[in-house]
């Protein structure tokens, strides 16, 4: 009992003492982990290593006279991580002490895109997972063919987010010098590695440091999509790397604004990361920028979001809305709305004298035209989530949908012609009392659908916010777009005055019902050019003879109703049968593509897609070759393209000189492009060259004229 | 003794009260923010009280590999011993908060201090990273010089190569030697800013 007793006494001191001992661990532990890495850098045992690095070649045989790419591959241990060239508020970049033999030299490091990683107010550019900083290896024509000892001592900063070790490694590989005969093998995981470091952006961008901001605009395609983007500053002193990072977007400019640290430099240099693993390398000279254009969202790290966001979120929301109602509202005088708009509003003024049937049927409609337009939106967004890129209208992408669309728009045509009267929905020709609150909920439905073909003023920056909203936001937005559709209607059933001044309906209404069609009509035949682009002509006659079956079919159907004969439930099947037919005949995937590539090659200049294997064969047939490489990002290509390749003066020359035309799209990262154009001496699009036949290539300037492109062939 | 209790509470209020509204960097030229600090023996330091002297502040963290290097070869040592015999205070300041890396309490700063043959004037215990944030203390070491007048006249690394290796000091321009030597001559600093490096300043959030 005593001992039992007494126990509670000495247990805390016990306690204590363990406590004690346990912190002395600690500490002794702490300390003894801080010394460590001093230790290492003497025994140089890699598992020691919180990031190890392992030296490796492309290709380990080298031919005198060129080039061969090492990669430094980094496997940072889960929760370390290794810094970017610029290592932000702290940290430290990697250094590489070469030692190489005589006639080799090394190249500037090149690293893949990094990442924002911010604690506690401080700014670290690093890479989480694995990597490879890449070096280019240029072995002069004098080097003697043999072994060819590569080492290089490299030093590294491992860093948790609670504690950084400097690291170092003695790196060393054995090439091979061969004879320019001799096979040389590449290494593929070199591809990926290349994949991930930023591109270079061909244009130069423009920045200013004023007033303790920072601004940058960089020339960036409007139509090109960015995520969060991020500008990471090579130079130190310039940016306050903690500091939030604005993003205005401003047609083909992309600006952004932060903090500024200091003044000074005329030309600074980074990368313009767009989304994850994706970004452009580039250069900015100093000069005036305004923070002009419709902001994108703050970016950087969540704990970077500084508040001020929801607020431009929330007004871009209201901006963007009121876009949506207006462009909604002129879309009602394209010709693809505009019929049934009218009729139906004249229709709805007949009913003159019931105020409650009339508010009634506009209210069905408003609903019909928000629900179809929100689905479609919807929808839209559903696509963008799973990764597509699309637009407005996305469902004219598809040719089946395209076809449904089309024997639709010309059914309706037939319609107000006056070839078939409908029992449900109709446009007018009928009392809108009879027409029910279903038919102007269908009705206005079908007005929503049939509108997609069009675009009207002020609908594309409403519906490009949707990009950058949250979906909620969005789907507002495409509910807004609807509204103003049916916004007229709104108008008439609700005032009185405006319905008072509207036509009464007489003999001319049916007049101009039937004109009515020829708008219709021009819908129809602006879909079948749509179509037709898609599938081909060989595609096209055939759905057009499904279209004609369509049409036949409704004729009958209204032959049928001229004699008071019920032919609906035939008709319907009918056109079920016609419509799904039409379809199934739509060319597949395959057909289409080669379409898409026929398209691409009934361009002023036609060309083929680049292949090293293809300039090969073009060269030792002796025939003149032209090569360009553009992206669809890359602004300066597309101006020398619109100024000066894809004009018909060009087309001629060419042809008559019977130049070969390639063409690399670097618009994805493609490794076969990428070392072609490495191998060129450029880092980036654009890249024209000429291979006049059995000379060297000449390097054409990155600004083209005309002139200098016919200059070559005459 | 409550008094002076209350004193003490009301100076840690006073420290927090003039450091948070600048939690933004500190301008050369500009004069420095003033602060209250408890340093390791409990007693609490005022930066104004040197007003009239050279004041340099260091950063410090005894886990961090990049004062290690510093420590461990006597550089920072020898750097804080002819600071003072110019007639300079310096005030070596810990910004890391409690259960992160280089965190200490009094007694444990002593200790190390004299392990280390420290020569600073003021171990400085900044747990809540008030004063590291108000200057925006980066890295360990980040070093800021204040001069008699009380203007920040140099900010930055406490030299020129950023590696963690003691091999590298011999060689490296220490900017503050530099600078003391300028400022002592008269002269205005020309090294006035440069890149700090080290590891981040552990602060609690």
């Amino acid at each position: 009992m005593t001992s039992n007793s007494s126990l509670p006494a000495i247990r805390p001191a016990q306690n204590i003492r363990t406590m004690f001992h346990i912190l002395l661990a600690t500490i002794f532990l702490a300390a003894f982990l801080s010394i460590a890495p001093a230790q290492a850098q003497v025994d140089l045992n890699k598992r020691e290593l919180n990031v190890p690095a392992t030296l490796v070649a492309e290709s380990r045989q080298v031919q005198a006279g060129q080039s061969v790419t090492l990669a430094f591959v980094m496997n940072p241990k889960p929760t370390w991580h290794g810094y970017w060239e610029n290592p932000g508020d702290a940290g430290i970049g990697m250094s590489f002490d070469w030692n190489l033999p005589d006639g080799v030299t090394a190249g500037k490091a090149q690293y893949p895109v990094p990442d924002t990683l911010l604690i506690s107010g401080i700014m670290n550019y690093i890479y989480k997972g694995d990597y490879a900083v890449l070096v280019n290896l240029v072995v002069s024509e004098r080097v003697k063919p043999g072994p060819l000892a590569i080492s290089v001592k490299s030093e590294w900063l491992a860093c948790t987010d609670e504690i950084c070790v400097p690291e170092q490694d003695e790196l060393s590989i054995n090439l091979q010098v061969v004879g320019p005969d001799a096979a040389v093998s590449l290494d593929n995981a070199f591809n990926g590695y290349r994949e991930a470091l930023p591109r270079q952006l061909g244009s130069a961008a423009t920045f200013m440091v004023k007033d303790d901001l920072f601004r940058l605009s960089v020339p960036f395609p409007a139509d090109i999509d960015v995520e969060t983007p991020y500008f990471f500053i090579k130079e130190d002193g310039v940016v306050d790397y903690a500091a939030p990072q604005k993003v205005n977007r401003d047609g083909d400019s992309l600006i952004i604004e932060t903090g500024a640290r200091g003044d000074g430099l005329q030309n600074i240099s980074g990368v313009l990361k767009i989304g994850p693993g994706t970004g452009f390398s580039l250069k900015a000279a100093s000069g005036d920028v305004e923070m002009s254009g419709a902001p994108l969202v703050s970016s950087g790290d969540s704990g970077n979001f500084l508040g001020g966001g929801d607020q431009s979120n929330a007004s871009l929301l209201l901006i963007a809305l009121g876009g949506a109602i207006v462009g909604g509202l002129l879309l009602n005088l394209m010709p693809c709305v505009f019929p049934i708009l009218s009729l139906k509003a004249i229709s709805l003024a007949k009913a003159g004298g019931d105020e409650g049937v009339v508010r009634r049927d506009a209210l069905a409609y408003t609903a019909g035209v928000v629900v179809v337009a929100t689905a479609l939106g919807a929808l839209l967004l559903a696509l963008r989530a799973s990764g597509a890129a699309v637009g407005w209208a996305f469902q004219l992408q598809d040719p089946r949908i395209i076809f449904v669309l089309l024997a639709l728009v010309t059914a309706i045509g037939f319609n107000l012609a006056g070839l078939f009267e409908l029992p449900n929905v109709n446009f007018g020709n009928k009392l809108a009392a009879k027409d029910g609150p279903a038919g102007s909920f269908w009705t206005g439905a079908l007005a929503a659908f049939v509108a997609t073909p069009c675009t009207g003023p002020f609908m594309a920056a409403a519906l490009g916010a949707t990009i950058v909203l949250p979906p909620i936001a969005a789907l507002v937005i495409f509910a807004g777009l609807g509204i103003g559709l049916a916004l007229p209607f709104l108008l008439i059933a609700f005032v009185p005055a405006i319905r008072n001044r509207l036509p009464k309906p007489g003999a001319w209404l049916d007049s101009f019902r039937k004109a009515m069609a020829i708008p219709m009509f021009l819908t129809s035949i602006g879909l079948i050019w749509l179509l037709g682009r898609q599938i081909g002509e060989d595609g096209l006659a055939l759905s057009l003879i499904f279209l004609l079956f369509v049409a036949l079919i409704l004729w009958w159907f209204g032959g049928g109703q001229m004699k008071g004969l019920s032919r609906g439930m035939a008709t319907t099947g009918a056109l079920t049968a016609a419509i799904i037919g039409g379809i199934m005949f739509l060319p597949n995937e395959e057909a289409m593509d080669s379409q898409r590539l026929a398209t691409a090659s009934s361009a002023t200049l036609p060309s083929e897609p680049f292949s090293e294997a293809r300039l090969a064969e073009l060269r030792a047939n002796d025939q003149p070759i032209f090569a360009y490489f553009t992206a669809d990002w890359c602004i300066t290509c597309k101006a020398n393209e619109a100024a000066a390749v894809q004009r018909q003066e060009t087309a001629d020359a060419f042809a008559a000189a019977n130049v070969a035309v390639l063409m690399g799209d670097w618009t994805r990262p493609d490794p076969v492009i990428s070392k072609f154009l490495e191998k060129h001496g450029r880092a980036g699009v654009p890249l024209y060259l000429y291979y006049a036949p059995g000379e060297e290539p000449v390097i054409l300037p990155q600004i083209l004229t005309v002139g200098t492109l016919t200059d070559l062939v005459t | 003794m409550f008094y002076k209790t209350a004193l003490t509470s009301l100076a840690a209020v006073a420290a927090i009260s003039v450091a948070m509204p600048l939690s933004a960097a500190q301008k050369n030229g500009a004069v420095a923010q003033d602060f209250k600090l408890t340093d390791m023996y409990g007693k609490t330091v005022q930066l104004s009280d040197f007003r009239g002297k050279t004041v340099v502040m260091e950063w410090h963290n005894p886990g961090c590999p990049f004062v290690v290097k510093h420590y461990d070869s006597g550089n920072m040592q020898a750097t804080q011993a002819a600071a003072r015999k110019q007639g300079a205070v310096w005030l070596t300041i810990n910004s890391g908060a409690q259960g992160k890396q280089g965190y200490m309490k009094g007694p444990e700063a002593r200790k190390l201090a004299k392990e280390q043959g420290m020569n600073s004037d003021h171990y400085l215990l900044d747990v809540k990273g008030v004063v590291g944030k108000a200057y925006a203390a980066k890295t360990t070491p980040h070093m800021y010089i204040i001069d008699g007048s009380g203007k920040l006249v140099y900010q930055g690394g406490i030299d020129d190569k950023p590696t963690a290796n003691k091999a590298d000091i011999k060689g490296a321009r220490n900017h503050v030697t530099a600078a003391l030597t300028e400022l002592n001559a008269g002269k205005s600093v020309s090294v006035a800013q440069s890149r700090p490096y080290g590891c981040s300043v552990k602060y609690a959030s």
